[in-house]
């Protein structure tokens, strides 16, 4: 006996090893059941980062662009309309108006961490025979970057824009032939012509944006689009990723400029997202009631075995308080032992996942990103759910007469 | 003498309200006093068991009153009961009970633990003493099943008498030993009651060992028929 050790702890440390089959099996159960959901959290939580640094990685959290253009139905004097077919017209490249202002009162915005001013539009890259379509992308470096984390994924070459410099992807240089230092006509919709000279190849961890995308100064893009001093679009990144949608509609509000956050133009991988989270989530919740359970079920039978050894305690002056505690403990002891298992093996299974696990084409399938508050969590929530589970054990135990438990 | 133990007009009944309620004990009066050595008999069914569970605080009386060691019980509640029961009664069983997850000298720490709360070498040292009173030194880390009868049922009246008790209650202690056994484990108990003072209470079917007591309690249908000296040990 230790002498720090109160009763309480000495008696159900003893009674957990006197029953060591009973302690090992439910220990057993409780260090699977937590490997499941360790390894379950850690994977789902590498693969929704992964897939959010993938998606958020070329995009912002918000993109502003001016409303779409609307032609009105010709009216009679009287406000009678007297086409009843009006077809839609097309949508030219139009700046925003007042953009520098808006630009300004968004930096502003509550939520809202940065901005940055594009033009974009579509143009033609060719070098020699080889021509490919493109969306040219005008931007300030200095804003933009803060948004798009272009000098991070630059793979050659640097994120340098000067009035005559490009930065493409990787797919769109294999596609053209070109390197860094290499030359490319750009041609535009108005007719509009420009050679740049690549300063750097980036890979964004997308095909579609590593294929399409060509970044050019502001300035530059302007004048290849005929947009001088013109802004097609506000690029805006929010303090909290998930809140971006909410954060939209009250600046759409506000301005009048429409705002698709990248929920929106994301759906998609946002329902699979969710889909994945409230299945991880119910997995983990029948888990951890299957371990509540065992726990419990493994301390009803110990209390049972046990009533005449309570009923003694109870005679030799032990309080209720004492005899609850004593199954309480047994419960978190067991529940925190299984967690600390549990959580090595789901670690050492993730890593083994991640190690085994590869797309098609060799690279890693995700990359692992594991969060040391995982095990602390299910460390925690192990022992609280122990601690619960033994609630009924520990009540009846404590409740014993101690004269039916003496007799038996 | 001072009274350890007081009974007067104590009633038990049991399922109370309902159509089978019944009266066991119909209106005991008993006094103990310090250093006595009791012997309770009567055939079984006469209520003996009942009254050594009022008198161990381990059950109430329907009414009546019981003072244990100066102190009134009747209007005690379950903690105060608790912690009356631990510092003034050790408890013999006949089937010793001992707590299986620790050793000979740990169940005999058991009651101090349970009292202070944590373990100190004081308790240890106690422990010890008494083990080594008993002859039960060699034994004292042994765990107690590896213990024989007669040995388990000594390291039971050990732990009796850990907390220094004014009074010992003795349910059949010595019903499931031989008589060799039985016989060392009496003298036991009665070495400490001349030592030390300490009152037993003893319940027994055994007319041998009744007769070794200072003074015989008959109980027969839930009433004290006799109660006398025994005049053979005086």
């Amino acid at each position: 006996m230790k002498r720090w050790q109160p009763f309480e702890w000495i008696a159900a440390i003893r009674f957990l090893i006197e029953g060591r089959m009973q302690s090992l099996f439910i220990i057993a159960g409780v260090t699977i059941g937590v490997a499941v959901i360790v390894f379950m959290s850690a994977l789902l939580e590498s693969m929704t980062a992964n897939m959010m640094k993938r998606t958020l990685n070329a995009q912002a959290h918000i993109s502003m662009v001016p409303p779409d253009e609307v032609a009105r139905p010709l009216r009679s004097g009287s406000g009678e309309i007297v086409l009843t077919t009006v077809q839609k017209p097309t949508q030219r490249i139009r700046s925003i108006d007042q953009w520098r202002s808006i630009r300004d009162d968004l930096e502003r915005h509550e939520g809202v961490t940065r901005v940055a001013t594009n033009v974009s539009g579509s143009a033609l890259a060719a070098r020699g025979v080889s021509s490919r379509s493109v969306t040219i992308l005008g931007i300030e470096p200095e804003r933009y970057f803060g948004i798009v984390d272009l000098p991070g994924n630059i793979v050659a070459g640097q994120a340098r824009l000067a009035s005559d410099e490009v930065v493409i992807g990787i797919e769109l240089a294999k596609e053209l032939g070109v390197t860094v230092g290499d030359k490319l006509r750009f041609t535009s919709a108005t007719g509009a012509s420009v050679i740049l000279s690549v300063s750097g190849l980036f890979d964004l961890g997308n095909r579609g944006v590593n294929i399409r995308n060509a970044y050019v100064a502001l300035r530059t893009g302007q004048a290849l689009l005929g947009l001088i001093g013109g802004a097609t679009s506000l690029e805006v990144d929010v303090a909290d990723v998930y809140a971006a949608e909410e954060v939209a509609q009250l600046v759409q509000a506000e301005t009048g400029i429409e705002a698709d956050s990248w929920i929106v133009t994301n759906a998609q991988f946002f329902n699979v997202m969710n889909v994945q989270t409230i299945s991880n989530t119910t997995i983990r919740l029948l888990v951890g009631l299957s371990v509540a359970f065992g726990i419990a079920s493994v301390l009803v039978v110990s209390v049972v075995q046990r009533s005449k050894e309570i009923g003694i305690l109870r005679a030799m002056g032990a309080s209720r308080g004492q005899i609850l505690r004593v199954f309480l403990i047994q419960g978190g002891v067991l529940g925190l032992i299984g967690s600390l298992f549990g959580s090595s093996l789901g670690i050492a299974a993730i890593y083994a996942f991640h190690a085994i696990a590869h797309n098609p084409d060799g690279s890693e399938f995700f990359p692992l990103i594991l969060d040391w508050r995982l095990p602390t969590a299910a460390a925690i929530l192990a022992t609280a759910t122990g601690v619960a589970a033994a609630m009924t054990p520990a009540l009846r135990a404590a409740r014993l007469d101690p004269v039916v438990a003496i007799r038996g | 003498m001072a009274d350890v133990l007081l009974l007067e007009r104590v009633r038990k009944s049991f399922g109370i309200g309902t159509p089978v309620e019944v009266e066991v004990l119909h209106g005991l009066d008993l006094r103990l006093e310090a250093g006595e050595f009791v012997a309770l008999i009567g055939p079984s069914g006469s209520g003996k068991s009942t009254m050594l569970n009022l008198i161990g605080l381990l059950d109430r009386p329907t009414s009546g009153r019981l003072v244990l060691h100066g102190e009134e019980t009747t209007e005690l509640g379950d903690a105060d009961l608790t912690r009356l029961r631990g510092r003034s009664i050790g408890f013999v069983f006949q089937y010793h009970h001992l707590i299986s997850a620790f050793s000979a000298a740990e169940n005999v720490m058991m009651p101090l633990l349970l009292d202070r709360g944590f373990p100190t070498d004081e308790m240890r040292t106690r422990a010890e003493e008494l083990l080594d009173q008993f002859r039960l030194s060699p034994w004292k880390d042994q765990p107690v099943l590896q213990l024989s009868g007669g040995q388990q049922q000594r390291v039971a009246i050990a732990r009796a008498l850990a907390m220094n008790p004014a009074l010992v209650l003795a349910d059949e202690p010595t019903g499931n030993l031989d008589t060799k056994s039985a016989d060392i484990a009496f003298d036991l108990m009665r070495e400490i009651n001349e030592a030390r003072g300490t009152t037993f209470l003893i319940v027994t079917h055994d007319p041998r060992l009744a007769r070794r007591c200072d003074r015989i309690v008959e109980v027969v249908d839930g009433m004290i028929t006799s109660d006398h000296p025994n005049v053979a040990v005086r």
